[in-house]
């Protein structure tokens, strides 16, 4: 997940609160979504309690690779729950995660940006991939690493306009730092599209119910 | 219980027997009086720029959290992760600011110099992190579950209050079901490091099952609460103890001391 690792008192207050204004109106649209155009029902609610739970849990495993990797899975809850109830679910994960240790509560507004982006851009590009007939796994692991990808830049286009106090740095080395960040956020990124093409294939040889798929008739047999 | 999946990650069991057991004085401070000093603390480290009021609100926090009884030895291990979190970005950004050399490292076609203004910027983001992630640990663990989830169902709108007071009670349930599931990988020789496509298949497997899990568990949930009669809404009533007067003498103090140490002492750094 590429999460904005900046600690709290590097965003200056006025960006602070320019990213929770933007934040908010995002979920805004997305609660407008779900009661008025949705019409969330309880099944719903409970569905989307649960995939926050899961997400936070498996975010507590640590993956014995590069020495130890962790992963929120955001493109996954993208692809199995949209990104109207996706928002939600990532503004209550982060804020569980300021509150048990990560800290950073007011990078939780630019954070739900960067979330919101991956899971929009991996729950677009699964769906799209969809049309070309392309594999399961393939789709999940696609579209895990365009919603990192663009998630990573949301990252570095909102670090880039705030600036970080302390840093005087001209904006090219900042870029050039950003950039080397995500060139290793990338690295975790492909670890994480190829465990999302896994658990993606796997709950859609097991339940596709819960992608809201049907199975093939040739591929079920 | 987190302790087997990862021991730099706080243990939210731990965390709950604190809050539950209430013993401390600052477990009867009113929880809006500690929501609001996170609000406040959160201010004071975006407005500061030293590093001595940086460490020094780092002390303060830490004496709070010491004064309360809770584990320092597990703070100190739950360090990990906001240090990884600073280091990962601050090291990038703190070569070549401007003031005096400390270090200097010259590579083809890059040259690092890491100053004093350098290394302060790394030190002063490191104790803000520090202390804003001491704050929320001590709310946490010095704060009934009850008051917090009655908190969230006053301050989130519907469904967000919903999604958050019922993932918090599924969060301790998929955890033991992750556990659990984590122990019978390992104890049939899984885990351990054999190659990468292995053991990211592996995991997978896991992290599918636990999810599946989930579902099935979140249809079985949703069914036997509507059959107790819910709505779709669920209720926190508990009464959240208001803010007393000392507090709101507090906070005001806090606030005056804040803004006078930001804006009128003057610190060498």
């Amino acid at each position: 997940m590429a999460h904005i690792h900046l600690p709290d008192g590097a965003f200056s207050v006025q960006w602070i609160i320019t990213w929770w204004i933007i934040a908010l109106v995002i979920l805004g649209l997305c609660l407008y979504w779900l009661k008025k155009v949705k019409k969330i029902d309880n099944k719903t609610i409970t569905l989307a309690a649960m995939l926050t739970a899961a997400s936070f849990a498996i975010f507590q495993v640590n993956i014995p690779l590069f020495g130890g990797v962790h992963m929120n899975l955001t493109p996954l809850i993208g692809i199995l729950a949209g990104p109207a109830i996706g928002g939600p679910i990532v503004l209550i994960v982060n804020i569980l995660s300021a509150a048990i240790g990560h800290g950073g509560w007011g990078m939780v507004g630019a954070n739900i940006l960067v979330n919101m982006t991956e899971v929009s851009v991996a729950y677009g590009t699964y769906k799209a991939l969809g049309k070309i007939n392309l594999d399961t796994f393939s789709r999940a692991g696609i579209g895990t690493i365009a919603g990192l990808l663009f998630g990573s830049v949301t990252m570095i286009l909102i670090i880039l306009i705030s600036g970080i106090q302390g840093v005087h740095q001209d904006v090219q080395t900042t870029l050039y730092g950003l950039s080397l960040l995500t060139a290793v956020n990338m690295g975790v990124a492909i670890v994480e599209s190829v465990v999302t093409g896994y658990v993606v294939s796997y709950i859609y040889r097991v339940r596709p119910d819960i992608l809201r798929e049907a199975i093939p008739v040739a591929a079920a047999k | 219980m987190s302790d087997e999946l990862s021991p730099h990650i706080p243990d939210l069991d731990l965390i709950t027997f604190y809050s539950e057991k209430g013993t401390s004085l600052f477990s009867r401070i009113s929880p809006w009086t500690k929501a609001l000093m996170l609000v406040l603390i959160v201010l004071f480290v975006s407005l500061d720029k030293s590093l001595i009021l940086a460490v020094c609100l780092y002390l303060i926090v830490l004496s709070l959290y010491g004064l309360s009884g809770l584990p320092l030895k597990k703070l100190f291990q739950w360090y990990t992760m906001p240090i990884i979190f600073v280091l990962s970005l601050v090291v990038i950004l703190m070569w070549n600011e401007p003031g005096n050399p400390i270090f200097s490292l010259s590579m083809p076609y890059v040259s690092l110099i890491l100053t004093d203004n350098g290394l302060l910027l790394l030190l002063t983001l490191l104790f803000k992190s520090l202390a804003s992630v001491t704050f929320s640990l001590f709310f946490l663990m010095t704060t009934r579950y009850n008051y917090l989830s009655a908190m969230i169902y006053r301050v989130f709108p519907s469904p967000i209050d919903q999604i958050f007071l019922m993932s918090y009670r599924f969060i301790f349930i998929t955890l033991k079901m992750v556990k659990s599931m984590i122990k019978a990988l390992k104890s049939r020789g899984g885990g351990l490091l054999q190659s990468i496509r292995k053991q990211s298949k592996m995991f997978s497997e896991v992290f599918a099952l636990t999810i599946i899990r989930s579902y099935d568990r979140a249809d079985r949930v949703n069914k036997a609460m509507e059959a107790r009669g819910f709505t779709g809404k669920y209720v926190a009533a508990t009464r959240i103890p208001v803010i007393g007067t000392y507090e709101y003498f507090t906070m005001l103090l806090a606030t005056v001391l804040m803004i006078y140490s930001i804006w009128f002492v003057k610190l060498p750094f």
